[in-house]
């Protein structure tokens, strides 16, 4: 009951914190110098201002901005995104069709990041002080402090050019015939390049944070009572240290998932990975206000689910948290 | 950039053009049935209504759907397609054109003169601009039977027999449009044309698949089974995408000009910079002639003769196309070389003209195109001419919304573009120097608002005039006053290489290159 | 101070570190000395690779530029724009951070909403709408930068500020009498300063990392010469002048690092329980 009623005020707070971004998003977008109507008639090349302004009207640009912004709201409560003005095609349509694959992309890179980080900021922890715990901080570093897409681009060159294993772009193999296992197979295969190094950055976050949790409670009285009671040092690690050190880990991870979805941009780009992250940054640079709009609502949206989910899973693991406070 | 520095850059890809000539060899060779080819498309389109959507990537996919009366050579000669046989009368006012038999939309109904009136004389005076200015000069258009069309001009103009080619007169079918708004007809998701491949499936954000139309009425056409379009929006992914062979075809200005030289040097690559014979790209430097510095004639010409083209040319456009040295481009029609007073690079002459004029090293704004690597790195290139003879720059970046923005406000000093020319004057010329196209909101008419009463008569008696060693005469007229005025820094005729793997045959064959279809395409 | 600086002089990477930052900075400090040619210029021929002439010992880019040049002068843009944005995001966090843990209840109910909407967009894709709108130049980088870099630094300093609230000391000088104001600014925050020093100068690094990211995607500043510029920039040309990217990359990577290294090192010197760990 007392879940239920937590649930239903964070529901009603992140409705109103989207509709705030939608307003904030929709005055910020309209500052942007150029509209779409510009944008498309600039595009095609050979343009009057007859068409420009045949252009406007169907949009709706020519009404006052404050008319536009209601409609918009007006809109978004009744779960209508509106229309993308340079695909023709209703935003929602458009968003849906791309969610999917970073959906795909970020839980695989949030799967693989949460792993491995935690395994290896644990193994370090175990060794503090030793080179083994030097060498895995150092990389993790070295993975935190490289451009993204730079990594991205290496990582190309070396398994899609050079090797030849992975395939360097797409989601999957377009055309031919194939039964749903191979199709399964072949969309894993495109995902592990994207995938890792997306990860890859946030998988050093992890090391760090696992490794500094677990020192912490290490030091923690509990510990030195374990200890004292005889226990070997990998049951105190693995069975009590690591379960509570983890906690704070999953809590930010939880808050970054919500993040990720709209942050693969850059990812998508070096990859031809058909997301949103992707659609918003086209999107912008065509002005399609809509559709620009329309990926914030729903990435916003996702951030405030995942950070729900994040407290309940919290409140599950940890009872002696109390949630509503 | 000394002399001897230049003989120092890398050496141009000219030599691969040379040895790997695509088109001649394949037309001997029988053609092979079936097979997919692989293309890159850059930018993902917006939509495939060619009608509607007039935008580069549209133009490419869309050229395989819709089809118009006329193609091109590389001469820019007319060759028939939806006409058979076509004549003008003897006056210049009367064009006759006389269909193809048996044509059917892809969905099956019949093809007739009827989608050829309502085309013209409806459907494009509504969505096309460039196609409405020109068929202002049209009087009537009429289908006396079915298979017969006829366009009456006012008075004769003579570029008209080149607005018959598919990106500036695409047919579109009738039946599905008439009576409708057809901006938001839902027809345009599902185009229907009669051109040798049919729309099948677009993936957004992955590809466009196009399947080949079995009913097409030239025989033994096409000879692809199916064409897929991939959207790959990182420049060196498509690159590896080439490399790896998941596409065959790199349209031109598909990768980045620096990775031209290395692809074309590839394992099974060919290149061709033909097929742009049609659209002539010519980049020039926008110059703000409403005020300022760049009002001063002396300080286009400082500007003109600052820029080191040459080196451009061989850094940037890897040795392809050609200085320009006057606002029409080599394969223009109508260009006359020895009218024109030339600016070659000269930075001793830029500095005497620039304390002629008094210049006490105020800042010019200079705007870049942001269309990927090449255009900004040469608006570096240009900054730095500029400074080297003492001209202060400040750099204005926008992106491509913005920049837009700003040159359809007139807000900006120098900017640099390029535009395309459509084979004649009057059509792809005239549009950035007369003073009725300075108009706020286009990127892409007189944007410099240069305005010459004297110009503005000979365009417009160039456009008329009747027959072309008339035109001649006018046109002559005009690139020695254009160029007198320095009225804009003309800097290279492009060419954009068209990169294929060897077994893709017959790919290019008219000056319309990659716009005008594969029907003739076959992989080996 | 001094144990202070024994404490850190103990952490031997982070000495390393600050040695590394301190070269950088010099770097940066000397570039007109080193190279009075403008890094825009072109003085080669293009893609000269290194080592291949001794003038030029790190090559050459694809207009023929001087590569060790454009670094040296990068190093400043890159410093500039980490630091000038980290202090702006300082500037908005700690008093949004300070004023929501010092007056808690509704202050603290509404800074916190205003902190946690700014963390519910994307921080990436905000900063790509932001540099777009503003138009691409240094300022609407730093601004944006520092924009997406705030809500962290007024969390962090909320937190420590709460905890401070409770202690004794600051009973002592509310019941003395002193305005908010004044507690705020000289009782609590000297005592939280360390925290947010750490934090800091990992946001210089990041904020490198984020302006290259940028830069990348077309949306760096043209006139100016900076690390995230030749690396976009050479992103086309990987393939054939492999130095283009990797030595900027190779900058930005060491850099970063460096100013990791010293975070650790002031965090660990900076925090008591580590000085007793050591003992």
């Amino acid at each position: 009951m007392q879940t239920f009623r937590f649930l239903l005020s964070r529901l009603a707070k992140g409705i109103l914190v989207v509709l705030a971004i939608v307003v904030f998003d929709f005055v910020l977008i309209h500052l942007a110098p150029g509209d779409p109507a510009a944008v498309m008639a600039g595009e095609s090349g050979a343009t009057d201002e007859a068409f420009v302004q045949q252009l406007r009207t169907k949009f709706g640009l020519d009404q006052p901005i404050l008319t536009q912004l209601g409609l918009y709201l007006w809109g978004v409560v009744r779960l209508d995104l509106g229309f993308s003005y340079r695909q023709q095609m209703p935003v929602i349509d458009l968003v849906m069709d791309r969610l999917p694959a970073t959906l795909l992309l970020t839980g695989a890179a949030f799967l693989f990041s949460l792993t491995v980080g935690v395994a290896a900021g644990a193994w370090a922890a175990a060794h503090k002080g030793k080179p083994l715990d030097r060498l895995i901080t150092t990389i993790a570093l070295v993975f935190y402090a490289t451009p993204l897409f730079w990594m991205a681009l290496m990582a190309v060159l070396v398994f899609s050019v050079w090797l030849g294993w992975l395939p360097a772009f797409g989601l999957r193999e377009v055309g031919g015939e194939a039964n749903f296992w191979e199709r399964v197979l072949d969309v894993a295969r495109h995902l592990v390049l994207p995938a890792v190094t997306l990860g890859l950055f946030f998988t050093a976050v992890y090391v760090r944070m696992t490794r500094a949790s677990m020192i912490e409670v290490g030091r923690q009285d509990f510990v030195k009572t374990l200890r004292a009671k005889g226990l070997s040092e990998r049951v105190i690690q693995r069975r009590h240290v690591l379960r509570n050190a983890v906690l704070p880990v999953v809590t930010l991870a939880g808050v970054q998932a919500g993040q990720m979805v709209g942050g693969a941009v850059m990812t998508e780009t070096v990859f031809a990975w058909p997301g949103i992250g992707r659609l918003m940054y086209e999107a912008l640079l065509q002005r399609d206000y809509n559709l620009l709009l329309g990926v914030f609502v729903v990435c916003a949206a996702m951030v405030v689910v995942f950070n729900i989910l994040t407290d309940l899973v919290y409140r599950l693991v940890d009872p002696r948290i109390e949630v509503s406070s | 950039m000394t002399g001897q520095l230049r003989r120092l850059l890398v050496p141009s890809i000219s030599a691969f053009l040379a040895l790997a000539a695509l088109p001649g060899a394949a037309l001997a060779q029988q053609p092979k049935e079936g097979g997919r080819a692989n293309v890159v498309i850059q930018p993902e389109p917006p939509g495939l209504m060619l009608g509607i959507l007039q935008n580069a990537p549209t133009q490419m996919v869309s050229g395989n759907i819709y089809e118009g009366l006329l193609r091109y050579d590389e001469k820019l000669n007319p060759k028939g397609q939806l006409a058979t046989s076509w004549t003008i009368s003897e006056d210049g006012k009367t064009y006759t054109f006389k269909l193809q038999k048996g044509v059917k939309w892809h969905d099956g109904k019949p093809f007739t003169a009827a989608d050829v009136v309502f085309t013209a004389d409806v459907f494009l005076r509504k969505t096309n601009p460039r196609t409405r200015a020109s068929l202002a000069y049209v009087d009537t258009i009429i289908a006396p039977d079915d298979e017969t069309v006829v366009f009456q001009l006012k008075q004769p103009f003579g570029p008209f027999i080149r607005m018959f080619e598919v990106g500036t007169m695409p047919i579109v079918p009738k039946h599905i449009y008439e009576g409708t708004d057809f901006l938001t007809n839902p027809a345009n998701n599902t185009p229907i044309g009669t051109g040798p491949f049919k729309f099948a499936e677009w993936s957004k954000g992955a590809f466009i698949k196009l399947v080949k139309n079995p009913d097409y009425y030239e025989k033994g056409k096409p000879h692809l089974d199916e064409i897929y379009w991939h959207v790959i929006p990182d420049a060196a992914a498509r690159s590896v995408a080439f490399e790896t062979g998941k596409v065959d075809i790199l349209p031109g200005g598909s990768v980045e000009n620096f990775d031209v030289p290395r692809l074309a040097k590839t394992k099974n690559a060919c290149i061709t910079d033909k097929g742009w014979e049609f659209l002539a790209p010519q980049s020039w430097l926008w110059f703000n002639h409403r005020g300022g510095l760049t009002a001063d004639v002396r300080f286009r010409k400082a500007v003109s003769y600052a820029i080191d083209r040459d080196f451009a040319r061989e850094a940037l456009w890897n040795g392809l196309g050609s200085v320009s040295t006057g606002p029409f481009a080599q394969s223009t029609a109508f260009r006359d070389e020895k009218a024109l007073v030339k600016y070659p690079y000269d930075p001793a002459k830029a500095k005497a003209l620039l304390k002629e004029m008094g210049y006490k090293g105020e800042t010019v704004r200079f705007t870049p195109m942001p269309y990927g690597e090449t255009w900004l790195r040469w608006a570096e290139a240009i900054k730095q001419n500029l400074e080297d003879v003492g001209i202060k720059v400040d750099m204005v970046n926008t992106d491509v919304a913005g920049w837009n923005k700003k040159l359809g406000d007139w807000d900006f000093d120098i900017s640099i573009t390029f535009l395309y020319q459509y084979g004649d004057p009057a059509l792809g010329v005239s549009r950035a120097y007369v003073s009725s196209n300075i108009a706020h909101g286009s990127p892409f008419n007189n944007v410099g608002g240069y305005s010459n009463p004297e110009v503005d008569k000979l365009f417009a008696d160039g456009a008329t005039a009747f027959p072309d060693s008339a035109r001649q005469t006018i046109y002559s007229a005009v690139q020695k006053k254009l160029s007198e005025d320095a009225v804009y820094a003309w800097l290279i005729d492009l060419k954009f290489p068209t990169i294929t793997h060897c077994n893709v045959k017959n790919l290019i064959t008219t000056g319309i290159g990659v716009n005008d279809g594969f029907k003739d395409a076959w992989i080996e | 101070m001094k144990g202070f600086w024994s404490r850190f002089c103990r952490h031997k990477a982070a000495v390393v570190g600050l040695i590394v930052v301190a070269l950088v900075l010099i770097i940066a400090l000397i570039a007109p000395l080193l190279y009075p040619v403008s890094p825009w210029k072109m003085v080669q021929r293009p893609f000269l690779p290194p080592f291949a002439n001794p003038n030029f010992p790190l090559g050459t880019d694809t207009l023929g530029r001087n590569v060790a040049s454009g670094l040296a002068y990068g190093a400043r843009v890159s410093l500039l724009i980490g630091t000038v944005s980290t202090l702006v995001a300082l500037a908005v966090g700690v008093p949004i951070g300070a004023l929501a843990g010092y007056f808690g209840g509704w202050v603290d109910d509404l800074l916190m909403r205003f902190t946690e909407f700014f963390q519910t967009v994307p921080s990436f894709a905000l900063a790509i709408v932001l540099v777009a709108i503003f138009q691409p130049s240094l300022v609407s980088i730093i601004i944006a930068i520092a924009i997406v870099g705030w809500p962290p630094v007024a969390r962090l300093v909320r937190g420590e500020v709460m905890a401070q609230r409770k202690r004794e000391y600051v009973e002592a000088a509310i019941l003395a009498g002193q305005s908010d104001l004044t507690i705020i600014t000289r009782q609590i925050l000297p005592n939280v300063v360390s925290p947010i020093v750490v934090l800091a100068s990992l946001m210089v690094a990041s904020a490198i990392l984020l302006e290259s990211s940028l830069s990348f995607l077309g949306l760096g500043d043209p006139s100016v010469m900076s690390w995230g510029y030749m690396v976009g920039a050479a992103r086309t040309v990987v393939r054939q002048a492999w130095w283009l990217s990797v030595l900027p990359g190779v900058a930005i990577l060491i850099s970063v690092l460096a100013l990791n290294l010293v975070g650790e090192g002031l965090a660990e010197a900076l925090d008591p329980r580590s000085a007793r760990d050591a003992a």
